[in-house]
């Protein structure tokens, strides 16, 4: 491979990389609390039709993306309603929100715009044009849009929020023993709630950066491609640690940009193997295998504030 | 204590009462989903009963469209079952997907051969093929939950992405399997005695829904009436009681799941025997799911996944239809099913919290004053 | 002879807590019958009673988790609402649960600060807060190492854990609930010198136990709780060891000592030799365990709640696995689960969680370890029709009260759900028959009824096992009773005309000769 190759294919890691790790920035919050919001991969879906849309009707990408990010609390706060108050299976609630996710926007893609592949306003590009040329770092970093960047300072302000405060403490708690956060004094459903509308939100944008990061538009039928599963592979891999769930996430888009150069110039191992690569990482990491952490104690399992 | 056995006998009363309460339950759900989903087609700019109404003669209005409706609902019927064992044993076998997959990779395999043998030999050999191959694929995951404790939700759906990529793989050139010189990567086409009879001309009817009938009669039976239905409901009920009472909890997951497993990989080997002739990239594009959805509906009653399939494939069927007819577009109908899975469920764990809470509340308040008065 | 109500310090001042007619009700139970409990500043208050003589919900209501019915808490001599265990803990009041409310992922030093807001939000403040916890663990010289995660913490470190929560919120009442059940005699010790130390600040401590010893060494005063109202209060310095057991236990013989022919031919049938058994944190259970039961005799086991008797029943039927030692019955060695009802009866603790399938019928319960042999099955079908004749007759030869046999037993009372338990592991006549708890939850029928069952199981030449923490049916059933206290067994006396003076001293941990 040419260093020409490589560099492209450094930057377009990043640039596949970068919407996982924004995705990855609020469903570590969620799981960590003990909620496993499979829906992401829908509400990702949703917020990547509504960034381009609301962006093309307004031709301005803040207002897309604050948009968004309402969409993505409001997605989210359904979630948390059917999955912390009513108690349902949450995996099985979010498989169902995807499937939603895939019709709905669908059918609200078709309603909305009849030119399919007009472009819209992306992220703009943070650095000057003088930058671009300094050799390596110029195509690779500089010249990514705002929203790399944005993924580039999140995993450290995540892990700055799960370590380093109250809420963060707060959060690690209630995911392995609801029932010493609640005689401690905590607001367990409450936080639970705070952290599934917080993975909505932020699965909205990773879902926006997706249109908006550089494409533009909107393809109906596959925009997300199992993105939202590559996650929640990512938060496993990473053992539920922001820094190293980004990393794992930084790896998946590696992978997901090689294997896309590979359906081209053909190589001597299938792409299809690095596609498998994160679910097969996720299932070695469960088994205990690879990885280090166990998930929180409460993965997956609903809480009743009357189990004391 | 004559309170506590005046509310006894009203609950006592119910053999029907429980019936109902479990009949009720999915139905309510149901109609829940509907609704919503009236809303959001009204807001979309078209009555709802129109549309639903479409959608019914979309679905059940000739006989072609009948026909339409039974072969959509031939893998929900053969894979849901197998689901719905899981679901009775409180497993969540969401595999169905990768299931789909490997066993049309097996029934492939074996169909493209031009076997020397009667149409009927070659169907059974293709059907058992893709039995076993996706029995391997699901070893994996039933073996972790049964054996390592690991949470057989993830690792069933992670199973689907890695057998979706291996048999894209596995239809791209140079793959044996993989037809030369496509446009579409896909496998080569099955011998014509591995095809499955069309049992009326002009449709694409296929045996399949008949077979799946039959398989969900057959395990509703299994449950009902074999040792093995008995200590699956055991596990489903009350795992340590299972485990008291001698039952290998270890063996019995790891057998449901494999059930789960082989009927999705027959599910597979008939929409290849009986649809589409090849295995094409991706091909499955969320049936397996809808399996996991059929079953949930049915609260993983076997014979309830006959009409719940049924439900899901006129759906399918009539959402062609209602988008012609009156413009919503089709995916609505999947939106709709998604909203009624999550209705049923969200009024399904109300309902059983309640009465479980009852009868403990109960048996407790009992206990407390009778022991008391005993040790007096 | 003992002044009922040993009553109120001279003046207020001195008392700290004060509980006046408490009183909780509970669907179809009397908790906590107008209690009367004072704790003085600076006093180690013992509260000594049985599982379900109300101490717990007392303490609970003392914490907040439960509003009283009726009756004034006073705290300082004012009265006061506890609604919530924050409440609870602003007003001083620290509790060390029995099972500990510890976030095993986190450290020791987050566990302790949890729920405290820090001091220069939204940061978490740990450095002041790992300070203030060493010096703590200096003074009281209970040594924790702040950065390590709960779970790699040995149960005795967690223990201390506990205290330091409460102590680094500076309670100054502190309820201290079986503290020493899971703690080595050397790490009993320490925990006795914190205490002693928690005294001298002037703090007062409530300290939970059955364990007489303890109770008796670290107390300065005792309140006895039965059936939900205090027996009596007394300074530690003039009670002895007989009067509280028999304050705790109850009034002399009430039951009817069950007559019963003399069975000559004595085989043995269950051999226990040696047993080690650990419970399910891995900490002993049952220690070098000797037991022999023979043909037609009833064996009783006597003991508080939580000394071993779970470990005991679940070992023996091969559902727990020994980490020493031997299981004979007959000539089968224990080393697998043993489900056949025609060669053990075993009747578990937990009739719903263990012993039946709620969602089930009674049919379908009555044959729940039988089902794959014939008559239920044959040729791989089950044969309802047999199913259904077995149940009706076990039914009427049981007298279990059911609109039918199809009906779910979850709808059964208590007492009936048992009686399909019996029913289902007596009928084929084993030759060792396990009851543990078997009369738990029974009105006085159904309590008479397993009695007589059990009795002519003896009488029919079984070996029987009877697990019981109430010592009236043991005394008035067994032919032998043993008495097991952590693990170990105190004593072994005759069941015709045992003491139950004696044997209420050996529940709370004295040896059989150092019983007065």
């Amino acid at each position: 491979m040419s260093g020409d190759q490589i560099i492209d294919w450094l930057q377009a890691s990043l640039r596949w990389g970068a919407p996982l790790i924004v995705v990855s920035f609020g469903e570590v919050f969620a799981e960590r609390s003990g909620v496993i919001n499979v829906g992401i991969e829908g509400i990702m879906l949703f917020g990547a039709l509504a960034g381009v849309a609301i962006s093309f009707f307004t031709g301005n990408v803040l207002i897309a993306v604050i948009g968004t990010l309402l969409l993505g609390s409001l997605l989210g706060l359904t979630f948390a309603f059917f999955t912390v108050t009513r108690k349902t299976n949450q995996v099985v609630t979010g498989l169902m929100l995807n499937l939603i996710a895939l019709g709905g926007t669908n059918l609200l893609f078709a309603m909305i715009s009849e030119t399919r592949s007009e472009r819209v306003a992306t992220f703009p590009v943070l650095f000057p044009e003088s930058f671009f040329d300094i050799p390596i770092l110029g195509p690779v970093l500089f010249r990514q849009p705002l929203s790399v960047w944005i993924a580039l300072v999140l995993p450290f302000i995540a892990s700055w929020i799960l370590y380093r405060t109250d809420w963060g403490l707060n959060v690690r708690a209630i995911g392995d023993n609801p029932q010493a956060g609640a005689t401690a004094g905590l607001r367990v459903l409450k936080l639970k709630y705070k952290t599934v509308i917080l993975s909505g939100i932020f699965a909205a944008l990773g879902g926006a950066m997706l249109t908006l990061g550089e494409v533009g538009y909107f393809a109906s039928g596959g925009m997300t491609a199992g993105r939202g599963f590559v996650v929640l592979a990512a938060v496993v891999v990473g053992g539920w640690d922001p820094l190293r769930t980004a990393l794992a996430c930084l790896a998946f888009g590696a992978a997901d940009a090689a294997q896309l150069r590979m359906q081209t110039t053909g190589s001597a191992i299938p792409y299809q193997f690095l596609q498998m690569l994160p679910y097969i990482l996720t299932i070695a990491a469960l088994a205990g295998v690879v990885g280090r952490t166990r998930p929180p104690k409460t993965w997956g399992a609903p809480y009743d504030p009357e189990d004391i | 204590m004559n309170k506590t056995k005046e509310k006894q006998a009203f609950i006592s009363l119910p053999g029907i009462g429980e019936l109902a309460l479990s009949g009720v339950r999915p139905l309510i759900g149901i109609l829940l989903g509907l609704l919503a989903g009236a809303v959001f087609i009204a807001l979309s700019g078209v009555n709802p009963l129109d549309a639903y109404l479409s959608m019914l003669t979309g679905a059940v209005g000739s006989p072609v469209s009948i026909s339409n409706v039974l072969v959509r609902a031939s893998p929900l019927l053969i894979g849901g079952v197998g689901v719905a064992i899981g679901i009775k044993a409180s497993l969540w076998n969401i595999g169905s997907e990768g299931y789909i997959y490997t066993g049309a990779l097996g029934a492939v395999a074996v169909g493209i051969a031009p076997l020397p043998v009667p149409p009927i030999i070659h169907i059974i050999l293709a059907i058992l093929a893709a039995m076993g191959v996706a029995a391997l694929w699901g070893l994996v995951p039933a073996y972790l939950r049964a054996y390592r404790g690991v949470n057989e939700v993830v690792t069933t759906i992670m199973m689907n992405y890695v057998a979706m990529f291996f048999i894209s793989w596995m239809v791209h050139e140079p793959q044996p399997l993989a037809e030369p010189g496509s446009f579409f990567p896909m496998s080569k086409i099955i011998a014509p005695t591995a095809k499955l009879p069309i049992l009326i001309r002009g449709t694409s009817l296929h045996p399949g829904f008949i077979i799946g009938i039959a398989a969900c009669i057959f395990f509703y039976l299994v449950l009902r009436f074999t040792p093995f239905g008995f200590r699956t409901r055991m596990l489903g009920a009350n795992p340590e009681a299972a485990r008291y009472a001698g039952v290998n909890v270890r063996r019995q997951i790891l057998y449901v799941l494999l059930i789960g497993a082989v009927m999705g990989g027959m599910a597979g080997s008939f929409e290849i025997m009986g649809l589409k002739m090849r295995v094409f990239q991706e091909f499955v594009a969320g049936v397996g799911y809808e399996c996991v959805a059929v079953a949930l509906l049915a609260g993983g009653n076997p014979l309830g996944v006959i009409p719940s399939a049924l439900f899901f494939s006129a759906l399918k069927a009539g959402g062609a239809t209602m988008s012609i007819q009156t413009g919503v577009g089709a995916p609505m109908s999947v939106v709709i099913i998604g909203l009624c899975v999550i209705f049923v469920i969200a009024v399904g764990y109300g309902e059983r919290k309640r009465l479980e809470k009852l009868s403990e509340s109960e048996q407790e308040g009992e206990e407390n004053t009778e022991a008391k008065q005993y040790v007096r | 002879m003992w002044a009922k109500d040993v009553f109120m310090a001279q003046t207020d001042n001195e008392v700290k807590l004060r509980m006046e007619e408490i009183t909780k009700r509970f669907p179809g139970v009397l908790a906590n019958n107008r209690i009367n409990l004072d704790c003085r500043k600076g006093e180690v208050l013992g509260l000594l009673g049985e599982n379900g003589a109300g101490k717990t919900t007392l303490m609970n209501i003392l914490y907040g988790l439960h509003h009283p019915d009726s009756g004034k808490i006073f705290i300082d001599g004012e009265q006061v609402k506890i609604e919530s265990p924050a409440k609870a803990i602003q007003l001083g009041i620290g509790m060390v649960h029995q099972h500990f409310k510890l976030v095993e992922a986190l450290t020791a030093l987050e566990n302790v600060i949890l729920g405290i807001p820090s001091d220069r939000p939204p940061i978490l403040d740990l450095a002041p807060a790992r300070k203030r916890l060493l010096n703590l663990c200096e003074e009281y010289e209970l040594y924790v190492d702040p950065s390590t995660e709960v779970w790699k913490l040995p149960v005795g470190k967690q223990q201390w854990l506990e205290i330091l929560k409460a102590l680094y919120r500076d309670a100054r009442l502190l309820v201290l609930d079986e503290p020493s059940s899971v703690l080595t005699p050397a790490e009993g010790e320490q925990l006795f010198r914190a205490v002693r130390k928690l005294s001298q600040e002037g703090r007062s401590v409530i300290f939970i136990s059955h364990k007489l010893g303890e109770v008796l060494e670290i107390t300065d005063r005792i309140t006895v709780i039965r059936d939900g109202h205090v027996v009596g209060t007394v300074p530690t310095k003039e009670a002895t060891q007989r009067e509280l057991a028999r304050m705790m236990v109850g009034r002399p013989i009430m039951m009817e000592r069950k007559s019963r022919p003399i069975v000559s031919e004595k085989e043995p049938v269950l051999v226990m030799e040696n047993v080690n058994v650990n419970d399910d944190r891995d900490l002993p259970a049952l220690k070098n365990f000797n037991l022999t039961i023979h043909a037609g005799e009833i064996v009783g086991v006597a003991g508080v709640d939580g000394n071993g008797q779970r470990e005991l029943a679940e070992c023996i039927v091969g559902l727990r696995k020994r980490t020493g030692g031997t299981i004979r019955i007959r000539d089968h060695i224990v080393d697998s689960v043993i489900h056949d009802p025609s060669f053990v009866g075993f009747i578990p603790e937990d009739r719903q969680k263990t012993g039946l399938v709620l969602d089930l019928t009674v049919s379908e319960n009555l044959v729940l370890k039988d089902f794959p042999r014939p008559p239920y099955t044959k040729r791989g079908v089950l044969k309802y029709n047999t199913i259904r004749e077995h149940a009706r007759n076990l039914i009427n030869d049981y007298d279990i009260r059911t609109p039918s046999g199809e009906v779910q037993v979850r709808h059964l009372s208590g007492g009936n759900q048992q009686k399909v338990v019996v029913a289902r592991e007596l009928n084929a006549g084993p030759v060792l028959d396990i009851a543990s708890q078997a009369t738990r939850g029974l009105d006085l029928g159904a309590v008479e009824s397993v009695h007589d069952t059990l009795l002519s199981e003896r009488n029919r030449g079984a070996a029987v096992l009877f697990i019981s923490t109430e010592l009236q049916e043991v005394m008035s059933l067994s032919d032998r009773i043993i008495v097991l206290f952590r693990g170990e067994v105190m004593g072994e006396v005759e069941g015709d005309g045992a003491d139950v003076f004696t044997i209420g001293q050996m529940m709370l941990g004295q040896m059989a000769e150092a019983v007065t």
